[in-house]
């Protein structure tokens, strides 16, 4: 073809696809082409660059940002024990080294969430507000158990824009014993005996498999106190620390029993 | 839009109803023509402040555009650029890093004045401190213009504070606190982000945190990015900032810094910047907000910067030439 504009006006359209025609010694073909420009999915493929110079900013804008976090949640007999570290990080940077991923709802209930922090500030805004419609329609706090039908209600509610939330819920439930609840970002939920989501999540899990569900071990299963749970919590997260880079700096340790909320702080490494 | 022609509809009707033919004069009309005009009145009451809530809304701020569900802009891939659908999807001009710290008499910010169009310094006197109320300040680095319409927004929100106070003349007690105004940020991002139409800008909030009795309380300092994450600590900073400012700051940094203190120590984390930031300027704005004076932000000027050091001077590359490759 002599041009571009001789090309295209050449295209002819065979079986729902262009092609150009070419004549050869041993006969006429048509060869499928394209002339993509408007919905080129890569503008800057062209460019001597492939696009690589462009600023990242120009590949589009994501509404949804990863802040980093662990949070682990196990519950006993007549306590739950939920523990969340306090990094906030944003790719490789931290943003800051003190900012909290738990949520007391009521007196005996508490939400860790690790994930995007403004939508896990808004879920929370979100339940706040309900919890609040609830108590004063019915004068009494919700029960722990109603709370994690709302927490999934609500994700689900988002089916189609999700909260970038990873949730585990812990508390007591109407009789005292200890309830933890673990969620995935569209609200499929279960109470389950622990759970751990974040991004240190891979770390703890096959960890507390064997110390609280008591898996692989030949020893006797016993019936562990909250003291010893804030231990295992404390090595935890230690060790999740070691591994994950979004994990680090603190661990916030709550500890809930039907009398309240006990709260303690544990120093991480920083790096 | 079909609202509004509700109370033309409402007006049109009555009389259609109620004509003052005298055949009409019987039990079944029942309008006489003050009643008619009372429910027009009432119609157009109802209906005006749906309709003008509908106007200021689609065009305001915080609604980031068309509020009606079905043309999400950038979703009809056939025309992205419909029109009256216009959304970010890139910063123009912007202005670079602003950093912060709290020092034992307040908070200060800084921040360059120079707002650049791409790789060109095109603006060199923008301010990139403003003060909400005398109570408040914010520094915003990313696109300039989304800065400035979002300080223009809480300009007005402030202004209707001060009418609407119990008192036109007490000071204190009306406005809203630092923490009020990170908080309110925040909320409009997240709208904006919703929309998919966000604010491109990373806003510092720096003030003191109201206690619940209303006396002025804590110094506070709060950061808030496009997406809304909002969070807040001792010593903050966006863009560029964030990479080579914030080491400095969080090393040097104690609780009862002075203000001469934390000053020098604000104007060396902008020399750095200036060295090393390329979208960065040396005429930069000292902003500080203590309990007794409110808001001070001082005028321009310019660092002094020394470009002797060894690295400068003999660059690391070639011996001849400039240290290009």
């Amino acid at each position: 073809m002599a041009s571009y504009l001789s090309a295209a006006n050449a295209v002819q359209a065979k079986n729902g696809q262009l092609a150009l025609p070419i004549h050869s010694s041993e006969g006429d073909v048509t060869i499928p082409v394209s002339f993509s420009h408007g919905n080129n999915p890569n503008p800057h493929a062209d460019d001597i660059d492939h696009g690589v110079t462009r600023a990242t900013y120009e590949r589009g804008f994501s509404p949804y940002e990863f802040n980093g976090g662990t949070t682990l949640a196990i519950s006993g007999p007549d306590y739950a024990v939920v523990a969340a570290d306090t990094r906030l990080s944003s790719g490789y940077e931290i943003l800051s080294r003190d900012v909290t991923k738990l949520h007391a709802l009521t007196e005996k209930c508490v939400l860790g969430s690790a994930g995007c922090k403004t939508d896990v500030d808004q879920l929370r805004s979100v339940l706040d507000i309900k919890m609040k419609i609830y108590a004063h329609n019915h004068r009494k706090p919700m029960s722990t158990p109603s709370v994690a039908q709302m927490l999934s209600n609500t994700l689900y509610y988002k089916r189609f824009f999700p909260y970038y939330a990873f949730n585990v819920l812990a508390g007591v439930d109407a009789e005292g014993k200890g309830a933890v609840y673990s969620y995935d970002a569209i609200g499929s939920f279960e109470r389950t005996p622990f759970s751990a989501s974040g991004s240190g999540q891979s770390f703890l899990i096959p960890l507390m498999d064997n110390v609280i569900a008591h898996k692989n071990r030949c020893d006797e299963k016993r019936d562990l106190p909250s003291e010893e749970v804030v231990e295992i919590v404390k090595d935890a997260f230690v060790t999740a620390g070691e591994r994950d880079i979004y994990t680090g700096d603190a661990v916030e340790i709550m500890v809930i029993t039907k009398e309240g909320i006990k709260k303690e702080i544990f120093k991480l490494k920083a790096d | 839009r079909k609202l509004f022609a509700l109370p033309f509809i409402a007006r049109l009707l009555l009389i259609s109803l109620s004509s003052n033919h005298p055949k009409y004069h019987s039990k079944r009309s029942i309008h006489t023509v003050l009643e008619q005009r009372i429910i027009i009145s009432i119609i157009t009451i109802f209906t005006t402040p749906l309709l003008l809530l509908h106007l200021i809304m689609s065009f305001s701020l915080a609604a980031g555009g068309s509020t009606t569900r079905a043309s999400i802009p950038g979703t009809n891939t056939a025309n992205p650029a419909a029109p009256g659908n216009q959304r970010t999807t890139r910063p123009i001009v912007t202005g670079t890093s602003v950093i912060g710290i709290k020092y034992a008499g307040g908070v200060m910010l800084a921040a360059d004045t120079l707002a650049s169009y791409g790789s060109m310094a095109k603006y060199k006197n923008a301010n990139r401190l403003v003060s909400i109320n005398p109570k408040t300040l914010i520094g915003g680095g990313g696109e300039y213009s989304d800065f400035q319409a979002l300080t223009t927004l809480l300009r007005k929100a402030a202004l209707e504070d001060r009418c609407t106070a119990d008192s036109l003349y007490e000071e204190d007690g009306s406005e809203e606190c630092a923490r009020e105004v990170w908080n309110y940020i925040r909320a409009v991002m997240y709208n904006r982000r919703n929309k998919m139409n966000p604010l491109w800008n990373d806003v510092v909030v720096a003030g003191f945190a109201q206690d619940k009795d209303g006396s002025t309380g804590e110094p506070f300092l709060g950061l808030v990015d496009k997406i809304g994450t909002a969070y807040g600590d001792d010593v903050l900073a966006t863009g560029f900032g964030s990479y080579l400012a914030l080491p400095i700051l969080r090393e040097k940094y104690r609780g009862d810094l002075e203000e001469g203190e934390a000053r020098a120590l604000l104007e060396d984390c902008m020399r750095v910047l200036f060295y090393r930031d390329c979208r960065a300027s040396n005429r930069i704005q000292i902003a500080k907000v203590t309990k007794e004076e409110g808001v001070l932000i001082s005028d321009p000027y310019e660092l002094d910067t020394s470009w002797d050091s060894a690295s400068f001077v003999t660059p690391k590359g070639e011996i001849e030439g400039d240290g290009g490759w």
